[in-house]
């Protein structure tokens, strides 16, 4: 109970600072809230609302045109009438990874562990979505140790190829279509994460689990 | 049908865009100056959220063989149809086998074709936009190459010889709010933004609009990522700023300095590179109330 506590006590109005990103939308920074008032907010459907986008730490609502922002809104984050039991309902994936990623063996220096401990490790994580970006499908995966956070690389990559596995920051993500990326490559996938065919498209959705199968 | 002939410097199929998708990590994208776009589908009868052509910087050289309603906005690109000028914001009536000349943007980066019936590719994703950076919707996923056969839709309503466009503004001045981390630029960094003038560099695309000027200096730390949006002026640690574009991602990394209004994402479509741009700060009730009176004109 005592997460249930930090929880309510993050959704008190007091405690959440509001900004503005363009004239559009509102990021409100609701820290460990951020999955829980998505859900909640998801659920409320407010009139004026067109869309809501979960970050690191803070939850986007973006208004529909001419809208401001609602006055439900702002009641229901001074309440806080959500269940944060809907974060546990969601899918679970087993990904099938080949750990043979260029930039293996040098994390594995970096880290200062053999590369099978590492590998070992990594399949040994049940990672959290937290929320998608950078591009679509994308998903931030949460769950490394905090020692296993590494600084991205200074440059960037101007291609990394699609289904490329690799961390960043205190992220694990795996690359969804060919693109620049600053991450290091630790392995490679051959599940499909985004078709725009599907509904949804991507194959992470906000709160899933994601297990990494050394094949 | 409309069949290309000599394709222009980036010529894409574009609607409104996919509003719904960013939680996916998809963008809205959708017409850069969409009013344009608007203007344009309703003078040949169209509904306003018809795919039309987006042609950057200069234009294609298409073909019509069963003829056309056709009408354009946005920036001037001298059209001819057949060897004869064109005027833009009016609607033309192509016979079968007409061609149509599209030139160099003489003043603005981006023209709008509407075809009455609209272009007919497949919605992906509540869309017909071309979504460039991920090689789908739209035409094939791709800016258009000569050959390409275009369906078009049946003609549905009714077509004006005129219409009122939306009034234009400046595009050298972009309003723009406070942004998330403004706090965190030091007061240097916040003069010369508001006072100095940027110049927008030639790598700029939907992605992202690159701006040349006085370096902006962050004071703070590194950020967590958050949710962006068009128009927000990111600041990368080498203290050049980048105006998120249409298709820029959902998420980012970089502190936001500011945001340019709603109502001028318009004109920031029409900057070409090396164009002066400065911004003016403005009240979000101002902000909102150009929002109020854009949406206006667009519903």
């Amino acid at each position: 109970m005592e997460q249930r506590q930090i929880i309510e006590n993050g959704v008190s109005r007091e405690t959440f600072a509001w900004r503005w990103v363009t004239d559009r939308g509102v990021r409100i920074a609701a820290g460990l809230a951020t999955l829980p008032l998505y859900r909640m907010l998801n659920a409320a459907a407010l009139p004026g609302v067109a869309e809501l986008v979960p970050a690191d730490g803070s939850l986007l609502v973006v208004l529909k045109a001419g809208a401001t922002i609602p006055t439900r809104l702002r009641d229901l984050l001074s309440s806080h009438p959500y269940d944060i039991a809907l974060a546990d309902a969601r899918s679970h994936h087993d990904i099938n990874v080949i750990f043979d990623g260029m930039d293996l063996p040098l994390v594995a220096e970096r880290l200062g562990w053999p590369r099978s401990s590492l590998v070992e490790g990594l399949c040994a994580i049940s990672f959290v979505v937290k929320f998608l970006g950078f591009q679509p499908g994308f998903a931030y995966l949460q769950g490394l140790p905090v020692a296993w956070h590494l600084p991205r690389q200074a440059t960037p990559r101007k291609a990394v190829p699609a289904g490329s596995v690799a961390i960043g920051g205190a992220y694990c993500g795996i690359y969804p279509a060919a693109g620049p990326g600053g991450w290091h490559l630790i392995g490679r996938t051959e599940t499909q994460l985004f078709n725009p065919l599907f509904s949804p498209p991507a194959r992470f959705q906000p709160g899933d689990t994601v297990r990494l199968i050394a094949t | 049908m409309i069949v290309v002939i000599k394709p222009g410097f980036l010529d894409m199929v574009m609607d409104w865009g996919r509003p719904g998708f960013r939680v996916q990590g998809v963008p809205e994208g959708g017409a850069a100056d969409l009013p344009s776009l608007v203007h344009a589908n309703r003078l040949v009868g169209n509904p306003d959220h018809a795919a039309g052509l987006e042609m950057t910087l200069r234009g294609p050289v298409l073909r019509f063989p069963d003829g056309a309603k056709v009408a354009f906005a946005g920036a001037d690109m001298g059209v001819q149809g057949d060897g004869v000028p064109l005027a833009p914001a009016c609607l033309h009536v192509l016979a079968p086998g007409a061609t149509l000349h599209v030139g160099v943007a003489r003043s603005g980066m981006r023209a709008y074709l509407a075809v009455a019936g609209g272009i007919d590719v497949p919605v992906i994703l509540g869309s017909r936009s071309t979504f460039l950076p991920g090689g789908w919707g739209g035409w094939q996923g791709r800016a258009l190459k000569t050959g390409d056969q275009l369906p078009v839709g049946a003609e549905a309503g009714q077509a004006w010889d005129r219409l009122p466009g939306r009034s234009s503004r400046s595009s050298s001045v972009l309003r723009v709010v406070a942004g998330p981390q403004m706090g965190g630029f030091s007061d240097v960094a916040l003069t010369s933004f508001l006072q100095k003038s940027f110049v927008v560099q030639s790598d700029s695309n939907r992605v992202g609009i690159r701006l040349f000027g006085p370096v902006l200096e962050y004071a703070k730390g590194e950020l967590a990522s958050q949710a962006v949006l068009p128009g927000a002026v990111q600041v990368p640690p080498g203290g050049q700023p980048i105006i998120l574009g249409w298709d820029g991602p959902v998420t980012g990394g970089y502190p936001v300095i500011a945001g340019v209004i709603t109502a001028d994402l318009p004109n920031l479509a029409q900057l070409k590179p090396g164009d002066a741009v400065r911004f003016q700060a403005v009240s979000l009730e101002h902000a909102q109330s150009a929002w109020q009176q854009e949406s206006t004109w667009l519903a």
